[in-house]
């Protein structure tokens, strides 16, 4: 009986530790990302979110995204996700910094990815739990800005913006000084229009109009940095082509590759955020996430232009290219 | 075309989405129905006409559907207000609150947690032959969405309905006496839910509007307080059908002026011109809204049985 009761015993705790165990090794990591954008914006808020989900698949982890926030929800949507058990927050843009930092100070246990933040942010963590995703703003305009020096016209780019971000300037900068640059190497002179700003992600009419008013001031190649606002630009560039019977005003996308979406896209500027998250996840898993700065390069393969239109001549593509290499071994505009 | 001629092109199609949000507004009020939540309504209208312009891939669908939805948000305003006697203000924020929301809920629904961009075909623009042909003006105003000729056709009705029909008489007659209007044998509390059918009616398809002639493809918030802004087009249009027609093309015209300017790159930063259309409204309202000109029993409750 004693021997009877003895091996229940076993085999029942046997049975209970079992699960344990396996649940100890198979931990069920989840990251979570919020965005003031849509996620189906055709631009920034789309290109973070398929990031995101490339990320966590090849991680094997769970994600969850809340979007079209307000910038007063930005701090409770972020620790929402934290009191959930959210073992990453992504939050994919500037404009979160101090809801970040807030957040990163009341769980210290969860980790926070900021893309495109400062990369003196994570420094300001006390506990360490921020990393800041860093693509190199002044390269992404570069890579627009190369295109556009070459394939415009009229000698008259432009740019839009949602919001005066730092990054924001950044790839202004950039994509304007390539683009006079590359001109400059042709013997032209290529005027950039001053950044405008819809003062939102959302506002797709406002892109229309900024584009229609860009247009009628001779500007015939558009990037942007404005999420739907961006979308609301190639509508009103389609509409133009098509009302002049040929497509000869172009727009260069971010921060991925929607080459065909619209008829004017001519290339895209794309940022490989997935690998930068996949850094992120792998740093969790170790327990060495933290306190640094992941850039993004053309070195490091984090920034690349997409794939090229047959818009752009072959000869105009094989120019590009040689920029592109010329960005790659640190020699453009030296 | 010159500057001031597209600037003129651009104010009428930012100010048509405002004027049918604002002549809905003008029906309400006619009848003492203050709603404020044009926001609301206009915004599950945007959603609506959007998805089943999608679906059918007819705008004209879509807009109907549009109003038809915002109609049926509005009747819980209407209920409300009419026979619960609630507070309109009150109601009208709920609507601002919930119908975004509503819409943000079905388009979930319906599209899923995609990062796919949908977008529609556009209504088609009908140019006038011979008019559209007149310089300067034709481009203006004879060749556009139909949308652009029924908002301007809705002006004309509303001004003379108002002013020169027995019916527009004693619809506004509930709005300024509602009490002395039902000793004329005026059927109140009709008339006060009709004018809330007309009203989210017309700010329904004031968001269908952006959706299916304007963008065609569907924000979150692409509404952007234009609900608001009908709002103080109708104080600053005193009430009237051609009073909100001019608001609302000064207003559209504010905004296509700070864009235009921006893009100008006068030197000038470009917070300065984004102000514009807000300090505008502010001047405006400080002028003309000083003077209580609107409907005198504007947000009363109305009992039948008091005295």
């Amino acid at each position: 009986m004693k021997k009877a009761l003895a091996l229940m015993l076993t085999v029942s705790m046997t049975a209970l530790a079992f699960p344990a165990f396996t649940q100890a090794e198979a931990k069920d990591y989840k990251i979570a990302m919020i965005c003031d954008s849509s996620i189906n914006d055709g631009g920034w808020g789309a290109a973070c979110y398929n990031a995101m989900v490339a990320a966590a698949e090849e991680n094997s982890w769970t994600f969850e995204v809340t979007d079209s926030i307000a910038q007063n929800e930005y701090y409770e949507s972020i620790v929402s996700y934290c009191s959930l058990g959210y073992d990453i927050i992504y939050a994919p843009g500037n404009q979160y910094t101090d809801a970040v930092l807030q957040a990163a100070e009341e769980y210290p246990d969860v980790a926070f990815a900021l893309l495109n933040g400062a990369a003196t942010t994570p420094d300001e963590a006390v506990n360490g739990n921020v990393t800041s995703l860093l693509p190199n703003a002044q390269q992404i305009g570069w890579i627009a800005g190369a295109l556009a020096g070459l394939m415009t016209k009229t000698n008259t780019i432009a740019f839009i913006g949602g919001m005066e971000l730092d990054t924001t300037l950044g790839k202004y900068q950039g994509y304007a000084e390539a683009a006079k640059y590359v001109a400059e190497q042709d013997g032209r002179e290529v005027s950039v229009l001053d950044p405008v700003y819809a003062g939102s992600f959302d506002a797709s009419d406002k892109g229309i109009e900024f584009a229609k008013a860009m247009m009628d001031n001779g500007a015939d190649v558009f990037f942007g940095d404005a999420s739907a606002v961006d979308s609301g630009a190639r509508q009103a560039i389609d509409e133009a082509n098509k009302a002049a019977g040929e497509i000869k005003v172009f727009d260069i996308a971010q921060p991925a590759d929607i080459l065909g979406q619209n008829e004017c896209i001519i290339c895209s500027q794309v940022t490989d955020n997935s690998a930068m998250i996949s850094l992120c996840m792998k740093g969790v898993e170790e327990g060495t996430f933290g306190g640094e700065t992941i850039y993004g390069t053309l070195q490091n393969g984090g920034l690349s232009a997409g794939a090229i239109s047959d818009l752009v001549p072959a000869e105009v593509q094989d120019q590009y290219k040689e920029y592109l290499q010329q960005m790659m071994d640190e020699k453009f505009m030296a | 075309m010159s500057f001031v001629a597209n600037l003129l092109l651009a104010t009428v199609r930012m100010a048509i989405p405002l004027l049918f949000i604002a002549m809905g507004e003008l029906y309400s009020e006619r009848a003492g129905m203050v709603n404020i939540g044009l926001e609301g309504l206009a915004a599950i209208g945007s959603l609506v006409g959007f998805l089943v312009s999608f679906v059918t891939g007819n705008n004209w669908i879509g807009i109907l559907c549009g109003a038809l939805a915002a109609i049926a948000v509005n009747m819980i305003y209407a209920f409300a207000t009419i026979q619960l006697c609630a507070n309109h203000t009150v109601y009208g924020m709920a609507m601002n609150i919930f119908a975004p929301a509503l819409a943000s809920f079905i388009y979930r629904v319906y599209f899923g947690k995609g990062s796919d961009l949908s977008q529609i075909q556009l209504m088609k623009g009908i140019a006038i032959p011979g008019l559209k042909d007149i310089p300067f003006l034709g481009d203006l105003l004879f060749n556009q969405t139909p949308m652009v000729y029924i908002a301007f056709l809705l002006v004309i009705f509303t001004v003379i309905f108002f002013k020169s029909t027995r019916a527009g008489l004693n619809y506004k007659a509930v709005g300024e006496n509602p009490k002395a209007a039902a000793t004329l044998g005026i059927d109140v509390i009709k008339t006060k839910y009709l004018a809330c059918v007309i009203c989210g009616a017309l700010a329904g398809i004031g968001g269908a509007y952006l959706t299916t002639c304007y963008s065609n493809t569907y924000t979150e918030g692409n509404i952007a307080g234009r609900g608001f802004i009908a709002l103080a087009a109708v104080i600053f249009g005193r009430w009237s059908g051609g009073g909100i027609l001019i608001a609302c093309l000064f207003f559209g015209f504010c905004d296509a002026l700070q864009i235009r300017l921006q893009v100008a790159s006068i030197g000038i930063p470009y917070q300065f011109f984004q102000m514009i259309p807000y300090l505008a409204t502010v001047l405006a309202l400080s002028i003309i809204g000083g003077r209580k000109l609107g409907p005198k029993a504007s947000g009363k409750p109305y009992r039948k049985e008091e005295r």
